[in-house]
């Protein structure tokens, strides 16, 4: 037997959130497969990283 | 600190046969979210034999507890994970929290029903249903989380939309 699908109600509040989202962000991710997101996401932590780093080791 | 290496703690424990399903930020950007997470949250199956099999997994990447002084008499193995149930650990992969029970989803048992196949390379696990992960964010009740399940839920709209 299928699961009972979850039901999500709207919420005012996460309604007013949702008006800030970017969503063709989205719609480009929803075009990669699982695998594809996985690894977009490994490299932009990686990117933040060096990034970090960098500006620790700039700062006097 | 270590960034954390998902794709490797993924398939070092895919590899060493543990049931488990990813859930947390890596279960959002499996999803499509473009938010950016540190640490992989992962809800495993509290039966002996895989708690023996996440014990041995994990020896090779030396798991700690978080935020711990050093030097503790902590082991990672079965009888620890027995006598515990939720665990944020740093590895040498990076950090991995993983939980028991989780708000709004309950145990291993009770999300897998629901949950996903996903593959990475030639290795398959499981991802929490998006319907899952928004009502574990809901049941949460985090301020901070208010930006992501807002974003979880405009993703359930792109995807229905598109279905």
């Amino acid at each position: 037997m299928a699961e009972p699908r979850i039901v999500i109600e709207p919420d005012p509040v996460i309604e007013v959130f949702k008006k800030d989202i970017d969503r063709t962000l989205l719609r480009a991710n929803l075009k990669l497969s699982p695998e594809e997101r996985l690894r977009k996401m490994q490299s932009a932590v990686r990117s933040v990283r060096v990034l970090r780093e960098a500006y620790t080791k700039s700062r006097p | 600190m270590t960034a954390t290496d998902f794709p490797a703690l993924i398939t070092l424990l895919t590899e060493g046969g543990v049931e488990f399903i990813v859930i947390g930020g890596v279960a959002a950007t499996i999803h499509g979210s473009a938010h950016i997470t540190v640490d992989l949250d992962l809800l495993y199956r509290r039966t002996p034999g895989n708690v023996e099999r996440l014990a041995a997994a994990l020896v090779p990447i030396r798991p700690y507890l978080r935020g711990a002084p050093e030097g503790l008499p902590f082991r990672f193995d079965a009888a620890t994970i027995h006598r515990g149930l939720n665990f944020t650990l740093q590895t040498t992969l990076g950090d991995l929290d993983l939980l028991g029970e989780v708000t709004g989803g309950g145990t291993y048992d009770m999300v897998l029903p629901e949950a996903e196949t996903a593959l990475l390379e030639e290795h398959r696990f499981r991802c929490v249903s998006l319907r899952r992960l928004i009502a574990m964010k809901r049941a949460a009740g985090r301020p901070k989380d208010l930006n992501v399940i807002a974003e979880l839920e405009a993703l359930l709209e792109e995807r229905e939309r598109d279905e």
